[in-house]
């Protein structure tokens, strides 16, 4: 659901560094920022960066499942409950809502939106790989990239793994459905097993990784390369000036 | 200067202290040689092969007197990472060994290449050029996790020929593979042979195995018990009737040597066509018609039961694979073997038979229940089920609390469960090691010890998969008895195995699957005997049936004493 869709849009090609610089900026930006409007704006503006990157549907879809509820959620408590209400906006029997409550439960959910949207364009258009490398390259540690490459496998690795244990034990006769005791003694009959094995592959895979030069120093090279060209370095230092902006208007004056 | 050079070498691991995993070992590889090195299990074999890759004593700890010399270099001056550069190791697990960080397969072989900071170029050209090698080019843009066993091992052999070491070592490569993946792993072995590569391999399979080398290592209890031309060394454990998996073309000219029957200076046989060659000069006094007359009934029959019925079983994963299309039998006693490649249904089908998985149509009926309407945990008190892997259950701290799990959740009383647990550790070789912890033990151990908590709820019905996989000639041994009680006892015994030798000589019936369906349905004897079919589902009959038919025997041979009795009859 949240994997890499293959491209090569103008969105694709930025440096993955830049992608999440950008990502950071709009999020502290549109904090900063005190009515719905701006927010809104840069959603909207996010959609068509989507649109460029060739998967519109896709960004808006799970953005919308991610956010709508909360929209809901937030319109209605801010709405009734909003410590600054003071103009009716509408009633529905017994229940007043504000406008001012209205407002800002709209720049709450924009806020989250903007946040969603950039992130999902992010992972969407950015080869997991990519960044690594990209990270590496901007001074990252080779095991830190490693860890979070690796922890991307080991998610579904483990739960696979799981099945496999629960299967076992349920063959062996244990009851999942008993009293709690028993019920107790089955999350030990799984996790047992679970971190036991994790600790078996584990040292496969350290003398595996060792046998590969993993630990190593001295100079290392990517199969992929990840340029940094000057359209990234103009976006960045752009996207820094604005939240420095925005800051100067929102604090200052 | 050899490439390796070991001098009065002991080591123990520190959690076994007094126990030398290898005894002031001495020996001396040259380069470009191909080494087969087999043994029983926990006779040191791994702690030979770690110590040429520095792991020992850099990873491994424990005491270490002598001296080991790779390339000119002492192993313990040198870091692992730096030995990494001479020598390559392959694991037997094969997915535990990919680095897990990688995307695709290319990414995979390029990742040391990447350590190493080569140039990109050079990265991908060498790391594309290994993936050729191994046979798999067209699969570089593939997901590693989406791989068999037998493409995952062959991939973990590309990503250290792209280092290009002098020296590789591979412990245990094939056996957690089906036949297939064996095949393919071999054939790349024996090409890295002839290109000169200097190989070291571990393997209880030494049909592959002795053809393929040029010597033979036997280690037995920390010490090399014989050391030669391959053909020799099998020839004096034979004589000596030590417990390894001697291929059975050897041992059946050998004898006919020993009875005078064919001269005995030519080199022995070790594949099925050198066999053929060796006896088609000679003529068959004996017939085998005898021996299998007096075979077809290999259990006294109890009363017959349907213990399980499939009612036109199909099954499909929430993923749309159908992975059983329309299988109708009924299984009643005795041992029934199912064999068939991997990916024909097998797993599956034995998760059937204890309502782990339940028909998506048609019914299973497990001693008249239909899976359907029952929990696992009911139905386990009918239908054991020993899985291939035993880390995805051994959890309790003693090997005996571990047997006891399954008699315990059936709810057997105490003096019921303490007899059954004694016999199944006594049947699976345990009864010394009651009070170890079973993640100390080797994995042909833990396995028996899952095994055993499976035998030890004295179900009706025992269903085991993959049992032999990793076990020494004296584990298989253990199984074939274990087999030969429970179907004495009465029970009905499903095998779930791509060991066709263990098939012939216990089955009473073999079902072959192929794509979901039953491709054959008989006694041993008259599915092995059915070679071409049998080749749809990447199933080889065992070796002396092959060779009976190469022979042009008209009689469908299952055993070494079948085919004697032909050439050589009392």
């Amino acid at each position: 659901m949240f994997d890499y869709r293959p491209g090569d849009s103008p969105v694709h090609l930025l440096n993955p560094v830049t992608k999440l610089a950008v990502a950071v900026g709009l999020t502290v930006v549109v904090f900063l920022l005190p009515n719905p409007w701006g927010p809104a704006l840069i959603a909207v503006a996010l959609l068509g960066v989507a649109a460029v990157a060739g998967f519109p549907g896709r960004v808006a879809k799970l953005a919308a499942i991610l956010t709508l509820p909360f929209l809901v959620a937030v319109v209605l408590v801010q709405g009734i409950f909003y410590p600054g209400n003071e103009t009716p906006l509408l009633e529905v029997g017994p229940v007043t809502f504000w406008e001012e409550g209205v407002t800002y439960g709209l720049l709450v959910f924009f806020r989250v939106l903007v946040v969603v949207c950039a992130v999902l364009i992010m992972v969407f258009s950015t080869y997991p790989k990519a960044m690594m490398v990209a990270f590496i390259d901007k001074g990252l540690s080779p095991k830190l990239a490693y860890v979070f490459m690796a922890s991307l496998q080991f998610v579904p690795e483990m739960q696979r793994r799981a099945r496999a244990i629960i299967e076992a034990q349920q063959a062996r006769g244990l009851d999942l459905k008993a009293n709690l005791w028993r019920r107790f003694q089955a999350l030990l009959a799984m996790m047992i097993p679970l971190l036991a094995g994790a600790l078996i592959s584990v040292e496969t895979r350290s003398l595996a990784l060792e046998a590969r030069g993993f630990s190593r120093g001295g100079m290392r090279n990517h199969l992929i390369e990840v340029p940094d060209r000057t359209t990234d370095r103009v976006i960045r230092w752009s996207m820094a000036a604005i939240v420095v902006l925005v800051a100067t208007w929102r604090i200052v004056l | 200067m050899s490439l390796i050079e070991i001098e009065e070498l002991t080591f123990s691991y520190s959690t076994q202290q007094h126990e030398p995993a290898l005894r002031n070992l001495s020996c001396s590889i040259e380069q470009g040689s191909f080494v087969g090195i087999t043994g029983l299990a926990e006779a040191g074999k791994s702690t030979f092969c770690r110590l040429i890759a520095g792991y020992i004593p850099h990873f491994f700890q424990g005491e270490f007197s002598g001296r080991v010399n790779v390339a000119g270099k002492d192993t313990t001056e040198t870091t692992i990472g730096e030995l990494a550069e001479w020598v390559g190791f392959v694991f037997e697990n094969p997915f535990d060994q990919l680095t897990g960080a990688s995307l695709t397969v290319l990414e995979e072989a390029a990742f040391a290449l990447e350590n190493m900071g080569l140039a990109r170029e050079q990265i991908r050209l060498r790391a594309e050029k290994s993936l050729t090698q191994v046979g798999m080019e067209d699969l570089k843009d593939r997901h590693p996790q989406q791989l068999s066993g037998g493409q995952s091992q062959r991939l973990a052999l590309a990503s250290i020929i792209a280092v290009q070491p002098e020296v590789f070592i591979l412990d245990e490569p094939t056996s957690q593979l089906d036949p297939l993946g064996v095949e393919e792993v071999f054939d790349v072995i024996s090409d890295m042979h002839t290109r000169g590569n200097t190989l070291i391999v571990v393997s209880q399979d030494l049909d592959h195995l002795a053809i393929r080398s040029d010597r033979l290592m036997v280690i037995d209890k920390g010490e090399i018990k014989w050391d030669g031309e391959p053909r020799e060394v099998l020839l004096e454990a034979a004589e000596a009737r030590y417990p390894i998996l001697i291929p059975d073309v050897l041992e059946i000219s050998r004898k006919l040597r020993a009875a005078g029957r064919i001269p005995s200076n030519p080199p022995l046989p070790l594949t099925v066509e050198q066999a053929a060659n060796e006896l088609s000069s000679i003529d068959t006094p004996g017939s085998a018609e005898t021996i299998a007359a007096g075979r077809t009934s290999r259990h006294s029959k109890v009363e017959s039961s349907k213990e399980l019925v499939f009612e036109d079983v199909h099954y499909d994963y929430p993923t749309g694979v159908s992975a059983i299309r329309g299988v109708s039998l009924s299984l009643d006693e005795g041992c029934v073997c199912i064999v068939g490649q991997n990916g024909a249904g097998k797993t599956t089908f034995a998760k059937h038979l204890n309502g782990l998985l339940r028909p998506t149509r048609g019914r299973v009926l497990v001693r008249g229940k239909d899976t359907r309407e029952y929990r696992v945990a009911e139905l386990a008190r009918e239908v054991g089920l020993a899985f291939q892997n035993p880390d995805d259950q051994l959890f309790r701290s003693t090997v005996e609390e571990e047997v006891r799990f399954g008699p315990d959740n059936v709810g057997a009383g105490p003096e019921e469960a303490k007899r059954m647990v004694a016999f199944a550790m006594d049947l699976m070789g345990l009864e010394a090691v009651p009070e170890k912890k079973p993640h100390d033990l080797g994995v042909p151990e833990r396995k028996r010890v899952a095994t055993a908590s499976v035998i030890a709820m004295n179900t009706p019905v025992v269903v085991l998969d993959e049992p032999t996989g990793g076990q020494d000639a004296e584990g298989i041994e253990l199984l074939g008895q274990l087999v030969g009680q429970l179907v004495q006892q009465g029970k009905l015994v499903v095998v779930v195995t791509h060991d066709v030798m263990f098939a012939a000589r216990h089955a009473d019936r073999v079902i072959a699957l192929y794509q979901g369906r039953v491709l054959l349905d008989d006694d041993p004897r008259t599915v092995f005997g059915r070679e071409e079919t049998l080749a749809r589902t990447h199933v080889e009959p065992p070796a002396v049936t092959r060779l009976g038919k190469l022979l042009g025997l008209e009689e469908t041979l299952l055993s070494p004493e079948e085919l004697l009795a032909v050439f050589a009859p009392e």
